[in-house]
């Protein structure tokens, strides 16, 4: 991506909240007509937050909504009532949020371990089947920390949610991962692994003898076994080998359910948003994510540029030189403040200080905005004051995402 | 090494959540440990990226920096170690094409647990411990660690496997690794967050864990702290300079920067209040830079601001006993 200066902020910019980036009504008739909404983005722009600040602006117009958390900050989780355990929707009270008849919110956070336990549960052909495949360590390792088993469960309970009817839109939060892509592109690995070649390997056609068949099956394949036997001892591949034998047959219906997320990911009724913030780093990622996402056929319908730092200066500002600032801040000071210098030089030092960085998210935005293009509705939200955790945060951030004049608290 | 000393260490890890500065703050550390005189091998995880971007955007300079000349850039990817290693043990050229083509052995690296970080983290121990005295041995190892699992699951590795594999090979040199990286004299855990909720309690967590696995100390690293540019006394009076009527928008809009700064600075500073109740006061803190973009200038800044944070960290070190 290019940042050029010679693009420099011509247009003045004002500190007035709606709708910077032009893309709120845009954002409001995205939430009116989709049934899935998933926020992707890398970790630390304010995803969860964003995920759940458009949620409750959906059910705020009416709309039966659910949001689906991943990774929430305690005080967010605390004030949308949802807990790590269970896997349960819970009801958002919107009490004093001007919210329409009709509408409603749930939230719920994502178990990851929970999700692999009651997919097993609901899948082994009996209990017993069921404790040995949880007792597995390799079961374990798969569904607490396994690259992309997060991504793959998020996809699963969205999946469920959906066919459940009980919304009327599913707002997704993404696991927080280092490239904004991992979303839609773990789950597949997941399944490629769990899928093919791998479970071949595993399982022996005469079900229970596992592995020991497989070491004795063919002079070359014993061959190799034996070498990385050597290198790695038995005792885990044993375990790998088990639970493939216990879990082979419900691999089919992971492959059924996936290949149902995946339309429902390309289906016209389902939105990307993309959350970023104006730094280097993020933006750097968004072209590749974005020619992906088409490649997928999964485009990309808004963009939230979170997290803009605030340095709006105002034309009269703006044009005056060093001098003549602190002349003026030393003038209306001088009467308050004796002797008041060096506070002068840090009050002035803080105001370039933050109309570097802000000239700069200003760069990088328009770059950003000249490669998106016209057609995806962007919206520029600040750097809020302190976090957001709480209903009327969700709230105040709902009137920059829609561009509507935030409700006074 | 000294304690309070990473930088004098053989190994040094630096983890973090992405978005906090993790690689900058890896640059400055190989920068630094370059400045001693030291051999500097700096070493990435997921494919070539930011780290190798940033070192090679110093080198590019016109006056490239002090000690960069001392930094080589390395990627170490799971699967290609492995197969260094395989070929170690598998000398018959032939036969270890033969394993690599194989269905089997494709399958094999795919499903045996954490084999790939355990080789990443093996050739990692290679370069650090594994070549001592060779030429062109590296004198310290500075590993930007992936964002993933707060960067643990390569710590972690050894010891799982250890556990994991009963007999061979892989556990002997699972228990090499483990013992460098238990070795507070040989290996230096940075940890680096920003003083946000978010990043401070995934830290805190992060020290949990390094203690349960009998890792060294970590050093806390706090960057973008935000300085409130005037005392509370001096805010409150340019607040009633900018009250003031028919004030100018120079006033006010001093004022609110002012304000903002000051906030920011006060909630990150109750944010480095919950890390300090758990990892004590020697806390290293790094500036917020405000500039227009994070370039080399930026980078060398936050290495000179890591430097005297280090020094003057160790210095309270000594002092407190």
């Amino acid at each position: 991506m290019k940042h050029g200066r010679s693009a420099g902020p011509s247009r003045s910019r004002d500190s007035r909240p709606p709708d910077r980036g032009g893309g709120g009504a845009g954002l409001a008739a995205l939430l009116e007509h989709h049934r899935v909404v998933v926020c992707v983005g890398s970790g630390g722009v304010g995803k969860t937050t964003v995920a759940a600040s458009l949620a409750l602006a959906a059910a705020c117009i009416g709309r039966r909504t659910i949001v689906l958390t991943i990774d929430p900050a305690r005080r967010l989780a605390d004030s949308l009532g949802v807990g790590p355990i269970g896997n349960t929707p819970r009801p958002v009270p919107l009490d004093g949020l001007a919210a329409r008849p009709g509408g409603s919110l749930d939230a719920m956070m994502l178990d990851q371990k929970g999700s692999w336990d009651e997919l097993v549960e609901r899948h082994a052909p009996s209990p017993q089947v069921a404790a040995r495949i949880r007792e597995n360590p390799f079961y374990q390792q798969l569904s607490e920390s396994f690259a992309g088993s997060q991504e793959y469960m998020a996809v699963e309970q969205l999946d469920s949610l959906v066919a459940s009817g009980r919304w009327d839109l599913v707002v997704v939060d993404t696991p927080p991962t280092q490239h904004a892509i991992d979303f839609l592109e773990a789950p597949q690995r997941l399944l490629r692994f769990l899928d093919r070649g791998v479970v071949r390997w595993f399982v022996s056609p005469s079900g229970g003898i596992g592995w020991s068949a497989l070491q004795v099956m063919n002079r070359t394949t014993g061959f190799l076994l034996r070498q990385l036997e050597s290198a790695t001892g038995l005792k885990t591949l044993g375990q790998v080998s088990n639970f493939f034998n216990e879990m082979s047959g419900l691999f089919d219906g992971f492959e059924e359910r996936f290949q149902r997320v995946m339309g429902l990911l390309s289906d016209a009724r389902t939105a990307f948003v993309l959350i970023a913030s104006p730094d280097e780093q993020v933006l750097g990622q968004v072209d590749f994510l974005i020619g992906r996402m088409n490649a997928l056929d999964m485009p990309l319908k808004g963009v939230v540029m979170n997290r803009i730092h605030d340095g709006v200066l105002g034309p009269e500002i703006e044009a005056a030189g060093d001098e003549a600032l602190r002349a003026g801040l030393e003038a209306a000071l001088a009467p308050l403040v004796p002797g008041s210098d060096d506070l002068v030089r840090r009050l002035l030092e803080n105001l370039r200080a933050h109309q570097a960085r802000a000239r700069g998210d200003a760069l990088r935005i328009e770059s950003f905005r000249d490669d998106l293009g016209a057609a995806v509705p962007l919206v520029e939200v600040p750097e809020l004051d302190g976090d957001v955790h709480d209903l009327h945060g969700l709230a105040g951030l709902r009137g920059y995402l829609l561009a509507t004049t935030p409700p006074s608290p | 090494m000294t304690v309070g000393d990473p930088l004098a260490g053989r190994l040094i890890f630096v983890v973090g959540k992405g978005g906090v500065g993790r690689t900058t703050v890896a640059i400055a550390t190989a920068l630094l440990a370059a400045r001693r005189g030291r051999q500097v091998l700096a070493v990435e995880t997921e494919g070539a990226g930011a780290l190798g971007t940033g070192l090679a955007a110093l080198r590019s300079l016109h006056h490239p920096p002090d000690g960069i000349e001392r930094v080589r850039h390395l990627v170490i990817e799971g699967q290609a170690a492995l197969e260094e290693y395989l070929g170690l043990i598998i000398p018959i050229r032939r036969v270890l094409r033969t394993v690599f083509e194989s269905g089997v052995y494709q399958a094999f690296v795919t499903a045996a647990p954490g084999l790939r970080e355990l080789m990443t983290v093996g050739k990692i121990w290679y370069e650090a411990s594994g070549r001592e005295g060779e030429p062109g041995a590296p004198d310290v190892v500075v590993v930007d660690a992936p964002a993933t699992g707060h960067g643990l699951q390569l710590l972690r590795m050894p010891q799982s496997a250890a556990e994991a594999f009963g007999v061979g090979l892989v556990r002997r040199e699972a228990l090499r690794i483990v013992g460098l990286l238990r070795d507070p004299l040989r290996t230096a855990i940075l940890a680096v967050t920003t003083p946000e909720e978010m990043p401070v309690s995934e830290t805190i967590e992060m020290l949990d864990t390094v203690e349960r696995l009998h890792l060294p100390a970590p050093t806390v690293v706090v960057n973008q702290v935000h300085r409130a540019p005037c005392s509370e006394a001096e805010g409150a009076l340019v607040e009633r300079a900018a009250g003031v009527a028919g004030v100018g928008p120079l006033v006010t809009t001093v004022a609110r920067l002012a304000r903002n700064e000051a906030r920011w600075a006060e909630a990150g500073a109750r944010q480095i209040c919950r890390l300090e109740q758990r990892a004590g006061r020697a806390l290293v803190r790094l500036p917020y830079l405000f500039s227009e973009e994070f370039g080399p200038p930026e980078e060398l800044r936050l290495t000179d601001a890591l430097g005297s944070a280090l020094a003057e960290r160790a210095r309270a070190l000594r002092e407190a006993g």
